[in-house]
């Protein structure tokens, strides 16, 4: 019996939101009287930090601090419509919608102001709730003013915008070649997993003592969510690695985890030591140059930890989770000579027409044979 | 059954074998503690029974006549909160918050039994509580951070980029 130490490493790529699928999410946001904004969204936060994130948006876009600005997706009956919290599109997509809507309140703001102050909006701006002119801060007026104006002096306007924010279709433009007309993906993220590890020869149990993680993010928002996204993603991808199985026989249904003492999910107790750092390789369409850190956070570490065991103890387990009973079968069959270590891993082959078909393009004639070979 | 649920006194009217759980958030409203597992292995319906965490999930009324119960709500209110919810706030140790209740109430047990625990004995005293979001590193950081003394009065609670409330190019 003996432990093996082992070192592996996944690269990943992670395209930002459902671009095929005509993802799109509105949002309308009002700037009550008092100067204060009512943000309405249909994103809704499930604890991935959209709403901080939005919040963040809004006033930076507006030009306001931030909290002047709440935002409501309380009621998804009565909000915009947004297609879901899913696939990472909440700061990405959303954020561009709540983006869009703020830059259409700041228009208005900067066109009432430059009545009130009797200059050309154009030579306006907004700063920390101040509207002022270029150059000249000494003429200024706050945006409560102005929200206040519209309201009680000026007719009774109600200043708001609302935004959208869509990745619109790619349509095949030549058959032949599968030439498309725009990118079919706004935003790719980059990222790296890094796994350190032990086999232990006898028993084919695997311990992670390290992950080292690395993702481009684009631009980080909010830095901390940024950070707790990664370390949440990490410890999922540690279960996905080596621990969860919903259908252990799939596709059938035997012998499913019902409860959490028999599907596990990893708890403090299996905590590795994680690393990790961001680049920010700016989007050109994501806000303030985002992409995307919430699912692609938990997609390195199947293959870091698979990998990391070749390196150990030269097999290769090519499912997951990789538990004791895999890991013990493919050394037995190595000791039997039957299979040689695989160095290529294992192919799939990725059918793109399936994948648009899948994900619903309402337009029959998009067709995608684009080869990337 | 008369129990004291976070300072007052109450007489339930439900069937001595209710489990605590349910007691607490259907009969007398108190839904700090959540329904997760019902099978003790989650550790969101933690809740303080004299002092001890306990699964609330598990727990019988008829085992716990007369005791003293405190849930999450007994510890603070956003406005005045203990000092582990602050700095779960502030550390960022709660994402969906749907294990929080449990973490907070067991992380709060812990510290009275030792008030300075190394991280390993966080990870073993905590290590029965699942948490899907986090990775359970900022909850580790929150909990050290009580045990070191840190303070959070009048704290600012939010963490932002170098201090700045705004991305950069806030101002077009
Ligand atoms: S609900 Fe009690 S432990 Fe899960
Ligand atoms: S914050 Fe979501 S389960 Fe812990």
């Amino acid at each position: 019996m003996a432990r093996h130490k082992g070192r592996g490493l996944a690269t990943i790529e992670y395209p930002t939101g459902m671009n095929q699928s005509g993802d799109l999410t509105q949002s309308w946001i009002k700037l009550k009287h008092d100067g204060r904004v009512d943000v309405l969204s249909g994103t809704v936060d499930i604890g991935n930090g959209s709403k901080t994130a939005h919040r963040q948006i809004v006033a930076a876009a507006l030009g306001v601090p931030v909290d002047w600005v709440t935002v409501d997706v309380s009621d998804t009956d009565a909000s915009p419509w947004d297609t879901g919290t899913f696939a990472s599109r909440c700061t990405f997509i959303g954020g561009n919608a709540v983006k869009i809507a703020a830059e259409r309140v700041r228009e208005r703001v900067l066109e009432i102001a430059g009545k009130m102050l009797e200059i050309d909006p154009a030579d306006l701006t907004i700063e920390e709730g101040v509207v002022f002119a270029r150059g000249a801060p000494e003429t200024n007026i706050s945006v409560s003013d102005v929200a206040h104006a519209a309201t009680w002096q000026l007719g009774g306007e109600l200043i708001s915008g609302t935004g959208t924010f869509v990745k619109p279709f790619a349509k095949i433009l030549d058959q032949e070649t599968g030439r498309i007309d725009r990118d079919p993906h706004a935003a790719l993220s980059y990222g790296a997993s890094v796994a350190e590890i032990e086999v232990d020869d006898e028993t084919g149990e695997v311990r992670v003592e390290r992950f080292i993680e690395a993702y481009d993010i684009g631009y980080a928002i909010n830095p901390t969510i940024v950070e707790g996204q990664i370390q949440g993603g990490t410890v999922m991808g540690l279960g996905l690695a080596l621990l969860e199985a919903s259908y252990p026989y799939y596709p059938s249904p035997e012998h499913r985890g019902a409860d959490f003492a028999s599907y596990m999910a990893p708890s403090m107790v299996d905590l590795p030591q994680i690393d990790f750092l961001c680049l920010e390789n700016p989007s050109v369409e994501g806000p303030f140059g985002a992409k995307a850190c919430g699912e692609m956070a938990n997609n390195g570490q199947g293959p870091s930890v698979a990998a990391a065991i070749h390196d150990a103890v030269g097999v290769w387990v090519t499912e997951l989770p990789l538990t004791p009973e895999r890991v013990l079968r493919a050394l037995e069959k190595k000791a039997a000579g039957e299979d040689a270590p695989r160095v290529d891993g294992k192919w799939v082959i990725f059918d793109e027409e399936l994948s648009i078909n899948a994900v619903g393009a309402p337009d029959a004639d998009v067709k995608f044979t684009f080869d990337p070979f | 059954m008369k129990i004291t649920v976070n300072g007052a006194e109450h007489e339930l009217a439900s069937p001595p074998l209710t489990s605590l759980l349910n007691a607490l958030r259907d009969e007398l409203n108190v839904t700090g503690p959540k329904v997760g597992c019902q099978g003790g292995n989650c550790g969101t319906c933690t809740v303080l029974v004299d002092g001890e965490p306990r699964r609330s999930c598990l727990l019988p009324l008829a085992m716990v006549d007369g005791a003293e119960v405190t849930t999450i709500e007994g510890l603070g209110t956003p406005k005045r909160m203990h000092p582990m919810q602050a700095a779960f706030h502030f550390y960022y140790g709660s994402q969906c918050g749907f294990c929080a209740p449990g973490m907070i109430t067991a992380s709060v047990a812990l510290l009275e039994r030792n008030p300075n625990p190394t991280r390993k004995q966080i990870q073993n005293a905590l290590g029965g509580h699942i948490c899907r979001c986090t990775g359970y590193v900022k909850i580790i950081d929150a909990v050290e951070a009580v045990a070191r003394g840190e303070s959070f009065d009048g704290a600012e609670l939010t963490r932002s980029r170098g201090g700045e409330a705004t991305p950069k190019g806030a101002s077009a």
